[in-house]
């Protein structure tokens, strides 16, 4: 009985522990970082139907985000624009433009371009842009600077610990309401120090809801 | 540590006492009763039927596997966004868009808001621009959003079996219209449906113009109106009465039941309420009296109810004429009442002490002599022109079923065309009608589902909802409101008007310019502003009918009273048939709705069935009342109680030669000899949900005898048949749920409710004040504790750390008991506004069912006795029992002891005190659901979205997703759950955060960004919106001028059982009921407080010193020598 287990064997239990510690925080990091939007989601790019440029029109000709998003401090969705309001502009501009051919086919048909969505948060979290764009935070805060992209890019995770790192500390987000839609602008804290951001929060009354029922119904 | 509740210990008093109850086995203390209380869940609740833990595994292989393969997929799929081609004014994406239409339902209609997503109506709130209303609507109006997406309606045209092109059945609708212009009409035969539509009356016009010789019919199997021939007798003129119940301190109803909300009663129900309700110390109440052969929502709200069979009612009424306006003919026909000559002569003096305030009202369904003598009791005692209008009827000139049968047995009609109705389901069964039509050459059917009618039709054509088409419709009242379509026809159907237009030969059939020219006609001026406006309010302005002046006409009066004859008594082998319209099928029309049928019946409490309602006495002489100690609605034996699951005797009922069978319940309350037959259920062809649910009433109903039928006799078949009645399910262990007293006892002692229940010994919860010494403070002063209170929990000696109530708003909701009627319309708002599935009759049974909302119904009947189970009071069934209601949902407690047991904290409290759920963080372990003391918690224990009903045992393999059609009604603005989620209310959190950010959106618009707190009023729970009578009451507690603020301030406010110290954020206020000190039967206290006072203070105690006060010291020394003292 003596030598059915080897004297090496007396670390084995010892050695499992060690593995079952390193193992286990090696898969807890990998999924921490492979598994949460941090990596699955940052830099999604994918091809748009029509390779719409905000660099051009929101950098360049100084689009304002709501001329076309006009939802955006109405509702909870900041609506992609209609095919219509593209042709706003191009009936007179670019109007031959091959790029272009998909547009105008949607306004003559109706038939809507499938744009494909780059920022998407699960269907269980109900998030509501006119809250945000009226109460102080800007599109640059979720969306980064689109008016610097060529393809719009995810830029930010949109989990929900990055969610609720701003609904803890909003005085370090808020900007002034003239700033909202300019994407290059700064906070208010960057601007005049925390104590501007703090005075703005008190001042506003904002209180970002922290428990479920803000965001999960 | 988890706090933990210490229930006071049951009292030698509790255990001996009497005490409330709600069902009969409750009572009785079935076994089977006692063994589903100890349990979290009904049995069964947690295993899966039909497959064993093996095949399990097997089957879950499979899946296992493919889960493997899936993985390689797990990135997220890509999503599109399809934005509109061209824009559209006021949609914004997102928000919802509310267009005004309404639901016409026979003569009547009901104004409503529809709530669209993006062109999808999902919702229907009452439209408040509809003053009578108040934007109130009803249980069936909520209801019907559903049929509109329902996966069985008519989906083409369809001629001898073949689908037809919409172009075809135009051809075949202008052939009819010319084919018989030539002949005047002669062969054409049309039966309809009633309806109040002006263009409908229009059109109808037209066609009779060109067709002089058809025949135009019109059916419906239930009446809501009173017959015309009474008025027609009393008054000499076509009038029809206009009740103002608001105005009325005395009502009598004559076996009307004029709180069922379903018809077009909304009206009269939200006026009876304006009278009913009392707020303050001195406020007057209006006192009910009821005589009714059923047990209707009506008797559950009568101060006074008499059990009499319906044919007795023109005894009844002829007596109370008798005293209030004498005459030969009345004298005659009171021979032989054999109700108590005192509850008449007291009831006629009540109501000659409140001449012009108070109101007689009769049954639609009763005969004219009836409905004649109620008019001469009313004009007698000047009560028209206050309490009752006449407003001039319109006279149809329609023929009726019956006369049409008579042509088409002459062979005279070749060509019928069928619009909406279902005659071969429900015509008169001496007419034979399937026969019938299946004899007429050509039968055209106009209808919504391919039904019993369509199947012996050649053509059907397939009808719209009335959310997909052009139409109008009055209100009770007259009003004319528009019929606004939100979505175009899902299936390319047909407007009724569309089709009369078409046969009428009309240039443009089109039914909007149908519609507009109507409108333009009665409106005048610019016609497209009219009607824009028309629209845009939802009524035309001032298309009221006009009052008319009248005045009795005794003479004609007793000559149509002549005919009429007393009927004599019944007995067992000679009873009463009465057929009454379903509070939810209506009369069959609504049977492929889910959320109705799995809706309980406010009375019966049975879902997904109709049942063969008996008394209690009759059920002793058919001997299917169990013996012994345990008395079981009817069950013989204890052993044959399965829970839940109510194992009714089947009946075969005979009458005039015509039977019909079905399972019996035993319901306490109904008149000894009246059996009731339902009528709405047993549909043959309906779909999926409607069809085999109930039995079919209407074989047994003739012409003759449509509403009330007399000789009939029932006998057992010997077989047993499963009813899912839910009432049972959730007890609560009555002891002092609904708080009752007298209005002379609440004019003296508003407070009354705090005497009663375990709080009123228990003033530690508050600290030295104590509710009862809260009670005596100004209303102002109790607000201001109230909102104090709301902010701050005391944490105690407990290690869980206690919400942080820091919100801007702390919600709280009131429920009147007093006003609530009981009308279900709550919990199917509910069910809309929140994506809540139904489960099928089989999980029902089980106790699955999904309601976030149940209405209790309690009886009481005063002998419940000291003995408890044993005794005497309680061994026989309640011949009339009182009945109180109380709907029950989350109530939002403040220290909740469902989140103290969650592993997974998926429900918390938001700092604005709602107890919310994230279903993504519940694992469905169901603790919760146990440790609510109120039952409101609901598990899906399938994913009932996602799964066919008959197909929930399949297990992963079986068909899975939802039908698209059947997406669209679902509310964009919830999450769907899924399986192993618990849910519950949460006063519904969508509509406080939309609420709350378009406030905010609003103000920073506005510039005054830092005003965050919602005005009162702004946000309505779903509950609160729909309810007719305004029991409920929702807001912030925070602000002390709120309404419900104000609500909770009232003396008579108290907690569902308080004593737990759980705070719940949802209070009651007591009822109140209103005897007459002089009626026969009158009770100083409400029964359910005789019983009370009877279980806490029973006779053994009475000698013992200090008796019925709160005098612990005397309690102990009297429970301590055992009473004996």
């Amino acid at each position: 009985m003596s030598n059915l287990f080897p004297k090496s064997a007396n670390k084995l239990p010892l050695q499992i522990i060690i593995f079952l510690f390193v193992f286990g925080g090696i898969a807890a990091a990998g999924v921490n970082y492979y598994m949460t939007p941090k990596f699955t989601r940052v830099g999604y790019a994918p091809v748009q139907p029509v390779p719409f440029s905000h660099a051009l029109h929101s950098g360049q000709l100084g689009i304002d985000c709501r001329y076309c998003h006009v939802g955006v401090d109405k509702g909870p969705v900041s609506s992609i624009p209609t095919a219509q309001t593209c042709m706003n502009c191009h009936s007179i501009v670019k109007t031959d433009s091959p790029l272009l051919a998909a547009v105008r086919q949607s306004y003559e048909t109706g038939e809507p371009l499938p744009w494909v969505k780059v920022h998407q948060l699960p269907d269980h979290a109900f998030f509501n842009h006119s809250a945000h764009v009226n109460r102080g935070v800007s599109c640059v805060e979720c969306h980064g600077k689109v008016n610097e992209m060529e393809v719009v890019t995810h830029t930010k995770p949109l989990s929900m610990g990055w969610c609720l790192e701003c609904h803890r500390s909003p005085e370090l987000f808020v900007r002034e309401q003239a700033d909202i839609y300019n994407l290059d602008s700064q906070t208010i804290a960057q601007k005049s120090g925390v104590e501007a951001g703090e005075k703005f929060i008190h001042d506003w009354n904002i209180k970002p809801p922290q428990s479920c029922s803000g965001c999960h119904r | 540590m988890k706090r933990k509740f210490h229930h006071p210990a049951p009292s030698a008093r509790e255990l001996n006492g009497p005490r409330y109850w709600r069902s009969l086995d409750e009572l009785t203390e079935a076994p089977g009763f006692k063994e589903q209380l100890a349990r979290e869940f009904p049995e069964g609740a947690a295993n899966m039927d039909g497959v064993d833990r093996r095949q399990f595994m097997k089957i879950m292989a499979a899946s296992f596997a493919l889960g493997g393969i899936g993985l390689a997929g797990c990135r997220r799929p890509e999503a599109n966004i399809l934005p509109y081609g061209k824009s559209i004014e006021g949609v914004v994406p997102g928000l919802p868009l509310y267009f005004a239409t309404a639901m016409p339902l026979r003569k009547g209609a009901i104004p409503l808001l529809a709530e669209t997503h993006q062109g999808r109506p999902t919702k229907l709130e009452g439209n408040p621009s509809y003053a009578p209303h108040g934007g109130a609507s009803s249980l069936l109006a909520q209801a019907s959003v559903l049929d509109l997406y329902d996966p069985d309606r008519a989906t083409a045209h369809t001629r001898n079996g073949a689908v037809i092109k919409a172009a075809a059945v135009n051809d075949l609708l202008a052939k009819l219209s010319s084919d018989y212009a030539a002949a005047g009409g002669a062969g054409l035969a049309f039966l309809a449906e009633e309806s109040s539509s002006p263009t409908r009356a229009r059109l109808l016009a037209k066609l009779r113009q060109r067709f002089p010789g058809a025949i135009w019919a019109e059916y419906e199997p239930v009446q809501d109106e009173a017959p015309a021939a009474a008025a027609r007798a009393a008054f000499g003129q076509d009038v029809k009465p206009q009740h103002h119940f608001a105005k009325a301190k005395r009502v009598v109803s004559l076996d009307a039941d004029f709180l069922n909300v379903s018809g077009t009663n909304l009206c009269s129900a939200r006026d009876f309420a304006k009278a009913r309700k009392v707020l303050k110390q001195d406020d007057p109440m209006n006192r009910l009296y009821v005589a009714e052969s059923n047990f209707t929502l009506t008797g559950s709200m009568a101060d006074h109810r008499l059990r009499l069979a319906s044919s007795h009612m023109l005894a009844l009424a002829a007596a109370l004429a008798q005293k209030l306006a004498p005459s030969s003919e009345a004298a005659r026909l009171a021979a032989g009442l054999e109700v108590s000559p005192q509850w008449v002569d007291e009831c006629a003096a009540d109501l000659q002490d409140h001449r012009g305030e108070c109101l007689v009202v009769a049954g639609s369904h009763l005969p004219v002599g009836v409905h004649v003598l109620v008019h001469q009791i009313n004009a007698a005692l000047g009560n028209i022109g206050r309490t009752v209008d006449f407003v001039a009827a319109e006279v149809s000139g329609a023929s009726t079923i019956e006369a049409l049968a008579t042509a088409i047995n002459s062979g005279s009609v070749k060509t019928l065309v069928i619009l909406g109705g279902n005659p071969v389901y429900n015509a008169p069964a001496d007419l034979d009608w399937s026969a019938l039509q299946a004899s007429v050459p050509e039968v055209i059917r106009h209808g919504y589902y391919v039904d019993e009618t369509s199947a012996v039709a050649g053509t059907h054509l397939g009808a719209t909802h009335y959310l997909e088409a052009w139409g109008d419709a009055r209100t009770a009242d007259g009003t004319i409101v528009p019929v606004q379509p939100m979505i175009l026809p899902l299936f390319n159907g047909l407007t009724e008007l569309e089709v009369l237009a078409r046969i009428a030969g009309e240039a443009d059939a089109d039914p909007y310019t149908q519609v507009f020219t109507t409108i333009g006609n009665l409106a005048g001026g610019d016609a497209q502003q009219s009607f824009r406006k028309f629209l845009h309010d939802g009524l035309l302005e001032g298309s009221a009918y006009p009052v008319v002046s009248v005045a009795f006409n005794s003479a004609a009066a007793a000559s149509a009273l002549a005919g009429a004859n007393a009927v004599s008594a019944f007995s067992k082998e000679n009873l009463e048939v009465r057929f009454t319209t379903d509070y939810k099928m209506d009369d069959g029309r609504f049977a492929n709705n889910g959320w109705l049928q799995e809706c309980p019946d406010p009375i019966t409490k049975i879902s997904w069935d109709n049942a063969i309602l008996v008394s209690p006495k009759l059920g002793k002489e058919l001997n299917i009342t169990p013996k012994g100690s345990a008395i079981q609605v009817a069950r013989v034996e204890e052993a044959e109680f399965l829970r839940g699951r109510e194992l009714a005797y089947v009946g075969e009922i005979t009458v005039n030669g015509r039977k019909v069978r079905g399972p019996i319940h035993i319901q306490p309350g109904l008149s000894n000899y009246t059996i009731i037959l339902p009528l709405g259920y047993g549909r043959e062809r309906s779909g999926r949900v409607g069809q085999g649910a109930g039995f079919n009433a209407y074989p047994a109903r003739t012409s003759a005898a449509s509403a009330i039928a007399t000789g009939a006799t029932i006998t057992l078949t010997g077989e047993r048949y499963e009813l899912a009645n839910v009432q049972e399910h959730w007890s609560m262990e009555g002891r002092d749920i609904v708080r009752e007293a007298n209005h002379e006892e609440f004019q003296k002692n508003p407070s009354f409710v705090h005497d009663i229940g375990t709080e009123s010994h228990s003033p530690a919860i508050y600290g030295e004040a104590g509710p009862k010494n809260e009670a005596a403070l100004a209303r102002d002063q109790r607000a201001v504790i109230t909102a104090d209170r709301s902010k701050d929990t005391p944490r105690g000696q407990s290690l869980y750390d206690t919400p942080d109530f820091s919100g801007t708003h702390q919600w709280g909701m009131s429920i009147d008991l007093n006003t609530c009627i009981g009308c279900n319309a709550c919990v199917v708002a509910c069910q809309a506004e929140n994506n809540i599935p139904i489960v099928g009759k089989d999980q029902v049974m089980r106790g699955r069912e999904m309601h976030w909302i149940r209405l209790d119904r309690y009886y009481s009947d005063g002998n419940a006795d000291g003995g408890a189970f044993g005794g005497e009071g309680n061994r026989e069934i309640p011949e009339d029992p009182q009945v109180s209601l109380q709907p029950v949902a989350c109530m939002q407690c403040e220290l909740a002891p469902c989140e103290t047991v969650c592993p997974v904290n998926a429900t918390v409290h938001d700092e604005e005190g709602l107890n919310v759920m994230a279903y993504n963080r519940c694992i469905g372990t169901r603790y919760c659901a146990n440790n609510c003391p109120y039952k409101v918690r609901r598990f899906n224990f399938f994913d009932y979205n996602d799964r066919q009903l008959d197909s929930l045992y399949l297990g992963p393999l079986g068909p899975k997703g939802m039908p698209e059609l059947v997406k669209m009604v679902k509310n964009p603005e919830v999450s769907v759950r899924m399986r192993g989620v618990m849910e519950k209310c949460t006063y519904c959190v969508q509509r406080i955060q939309n609420g709350k950010i378009q406030h905010k959106v609003r103000m920073a618009k506005a510039g005054t960004p830092a005003e965050v707190a919602v005005p009162d009023g702004n946000i309505k729970t779903a509950c609160e919106q729909v309810c007719p009578v305004d029991a409920v009451v929702f807001g912030n507690i925070l602000d002390t001028a709120s309404a419900v603020a104000q609500a909770k301030a009232r003396e008579h406010d108290y907690q569902l059982l308080g004593y737990l110290n759980i705070r719940p954020r949802t209070t009651y206020l007591g009822r109140l009921r209103n005897p007459n000190p002089k009626m026969p039967d009158y009770n100083k206290l409400p029964l359910s407080r005789v019983e009370y006072k009877n279980k806490n203070y029973p006779p053994a105690l009475k000698d013992a010193p200090g008796k019925g006060s709160h005098d612990h010291s005397s309690l102990k020394s009297a429970l301590s020598t055992g009473g004996q003292s």
